[in-house]
């Protein structure tokens, strides 16, 4: 290697990207790291063992395109019988009858009930995780004194960790009816009389419903709203505060005219990661939703989302029509959360970019 | 009464009641923040009290050491079956993934690394269910339910999370270390593998045993592809293999005290080990930072 110099980085990262000139061979010129070392005739063990790393990146695209033909191909024999409109309006879900010739007829998957479950339970999730999330946030970065806040923030991300299928295990057997005879009865009797989609029958409530559903996500995301606050909260340049500080701001007025403002798109952007997961939540879901068909007259009763649909109805699906249904209700959720992580990459890249002056 | 020096002084020094009530908005303010932190843990707290209270009672000695079809039932299976499973994603998942984070970080160029990382970002917004379905879908009806079929499931939830990590903590290695190791006529492969690499392999460590969590505590995906089952299974991925997710979510649906009891007890040990990974995981990121 005797006679090789980088003589300049043109990027940090791009180790073999390194310009190298070759001081025994000055009619060389400047080449690239990666293509000076490739020694002729054979693969180099460089070459090689980039291709080994590439292989790794190579089949995460691998897996991500076999996801979408998949759900794609599978999901194709649907649209022979009923249009992705019926699909997306109808609350019919009907595996039909078989006529005489052995036939299945009046077959209409319509999963209108399942959408409206999975937006209005990751609605009412973020409705109450995200106001907390971000002010739980504010606490642990500006008015937690370090010896409180170090260990709050340890147990917030505690919650991460525990297993969904725990969620739902404590939710079903507690916290559902705790959350039935307090907020949900007090909503139902303060606001059920004037709105019909937030009433209730005080009597008999329901065993399980949306509202419930909906709240257990909100302390699910709960962890990711204050990682995520706390991560953009922090990253706000001491200096503004200080500027702000030295004209006699009080710490809140900093906060809501200062952070607030400078952090907004990460914030947001927080929010709506954790909506993504709302969405794909399934398993707790399940437990406390009550899996009924349609589209429920009230936040108050079962209704099902589209992940809680897969999950109970998948093994009753025979046939490529049920399956295709399956695998339609599968895009949907892929496709939703899909944009939701697009949108977030694009938003937190504007973030870096103008370091929250946007 | 009062000279004009001392009214001036008593504008300066005493608060307006405009600055009064600023200092109590911010006062208030104070409090409703504490009191969303504190709403914010109030939910683990109240879970870990209620799961312990419910599980007590049925954590017996034998209800770690038998099986769900034994005279004194237990959940033995449920637990080697959870750790071969996760055991087996990372081993496939962690690999694949490190090396795809090992060539973001040192090889691939910008272009790659945007597309990279954004693949990477919609692969981890995948929720568990689509992947269970897409194992489902593809690899059930030629393997049947299976152990493999929930390891491949897994193993789509975990691959992003390792090249995640990988590529983040390769990302804090100082470029000067790299630059030393090259100057000294050091390939670049080894340059990655031996100085990278090696600098940062507690944190891709790290991220290894936080994707073991992960694959532990995921329910639906497994439902869908290795089933459950009362037999006890030692490495045979070829077949149904229990869990403990499966167990507990199996059993929260069944009739009778003693199985949804169980069903509690089962939670325990799972979130037992689920938070003790972390703590320990997280614990000696926090103090290696400080250090």
């Amino acid at each position: 290697m005797e006679g090789w110099a980088i003589v300049a980085r043109p990027s940090s990262y791009l180790l073999n990207k390194s310009v190298i000139f070759d001081t025994d061979r000055p009619e060389k010129g400047v080449g690239m790291a990666g293509m000076e070392l490739r020694q002729a005739g054979g693969m180099s063990a460089d070459t090689l063992f980039r291709r080994i790393t590439g292989t790794g990146l190579l089949i995460l695209f691998v897996v991500l395109t076999g996801l979408v033909v998949a759900f794609v191909g599978y999901s194709n024999p649907l649209w022979t019988i009923q249009s992705p409109i019926d699909f997306l309006t109808s609350s019919t879900w009907s595996t039909g009858t078989i006529d005489e010739s052995g036939q299945i007829v009046d077959a209409l998957y319509g999963a209108s009930g399942a959408l409206f479950g999975t937006v209005a339970t990751s609605l009412i999730a973020v409705l109450f995780a995200a106001p907390i999330g971000i002010l739980a946030a504010i606490f642990l970065v500006e008015f937690a004194p370090p010896r409180l806040a170090a260990p709050l923030t340890f147990i917030v991300e505690l919650i991460a960790a525990i297993p969904s299928v725990v969620f739902g295990l404590w939710a079903a057997g507690d916290l559902s009816n705790r959350l039935r005879d307090s907020i949900e009865w007090w909503i139902a009797s303060s606001f059920g009389r004037f709105l019909p989609f937030l009433s209730e029958d005080p009597e008999s409530p329901a065993a399980d419903s949306v509202f419930r559903a909906g709240f257990l996500l909100a302390i699910m995301i709960l962890p990711m709203v204050v990682a995520v606050s706390r991560e953009f909260i922090r990253s706000v340049p001491i200096s503004l505060r200080e500027g702000y500080i030295g004209m006699g701001a009080t710490k809140w007025e900093v906060i809501r005219d200062v952070i607030l403002p400078t952090a907004r798109i990460g914030l947001i952007g927080g929010v709506l990661l954790a909506l993504g997961r709302a969405i794909g939540e399934t398993i707790a879901v399940t437990m406390v939703i009550g899996n009924a068909e349609g589209v429920p007259s009230s936040l108050f009763q079962p209704g099902q989302t589209v992940a809680s649909k897969i999950a109970s109805n998948i093994g009753e699906a025979s046939g490529e029509i049920a399956i295709g249904a399956m695998a339609a209700l599968g895009l949907s959720l892929f496709l939703l959360t899909t944009v939701i992580s697009l949108v977030v990459r694009v938003l937190v890249r504007r973030f870096a970019v103008t370091g929250g002056r946007a | 009464m009062s000279t004009p020096v001392a009214s001036i002084a008593k504008l300066l020094t005493q608060p307006t009641s405009g600055e009064r009530a600023r200092q109590r908005i911010n006062g208030g303010m104070r409090v409703i923040v504490g009191v969303a932190a504190f709403l914010a843990i109030l939910p683990l707290i109240a879970l870990i009290f209620f799961v312990i209270l419910k599980a007590a009672p049925y954590l017996v000695p034998t209800f770690f050491f038998n099986n769900p079809l034994d005279k004194e039932p237990g959940v033995l299976n449920a637990i080697v079956g959870s750790l071969q499973l996760s055991g087996l994603t990372v081993l496939i998942s962690g690999p694949i993934g490190i090396a795809g984070g090992v060539y973001l970080s040192e090889f691939a160029s910008p272009r790659v690394v945007a597309i990279g990382e954004t693949v990477i970002d919609v692969m981890l917004g995948v929720p568990s269910i689509v992947a269970g379905v897409f194992a489902y879908l593809i690899l059930v009806p030629v393997l049947g339910f299976s152990g493999w079929a929930a390891v491949a499931a897994l193993s789509i939830l975990t691959l992003p999370i390792m090249m995640r990590s990988t590529q983040e903590v390769l990302r804090l290695v100082p470029q000067a270390i790299r630059e030393a190791s090259l100057a000294l006529g050091v390939p670049v492969w080894k340059t990655a593998l031996f100085v990278s690499v090696r600098t940062a392999l507690p944190g891709i460590l790290t991220g290894v045993i936080l994707a073991f969590s992960r694959a532990l505590g995921e329910t639906a995906p497994l439902l869908m592809t290795a089933r459950g089952t009362n037999a006890e299974n030692w490495l045979d991925f070829s077949t149904t293999m229990n869990a403990m997710p499966i167990v507990i979510y199996q059993y929260s649906n069944a009739a009778g005290d003693l199985l949804i009891g169980q069903a509690w007890a089962t939670a325990l040990i799972l979130m037992v080990i689920a938070l003790t990974i972390n703590v320990l995981v997280r614990g000696r990121t926090v103090n290696s930072r400080t250090a």
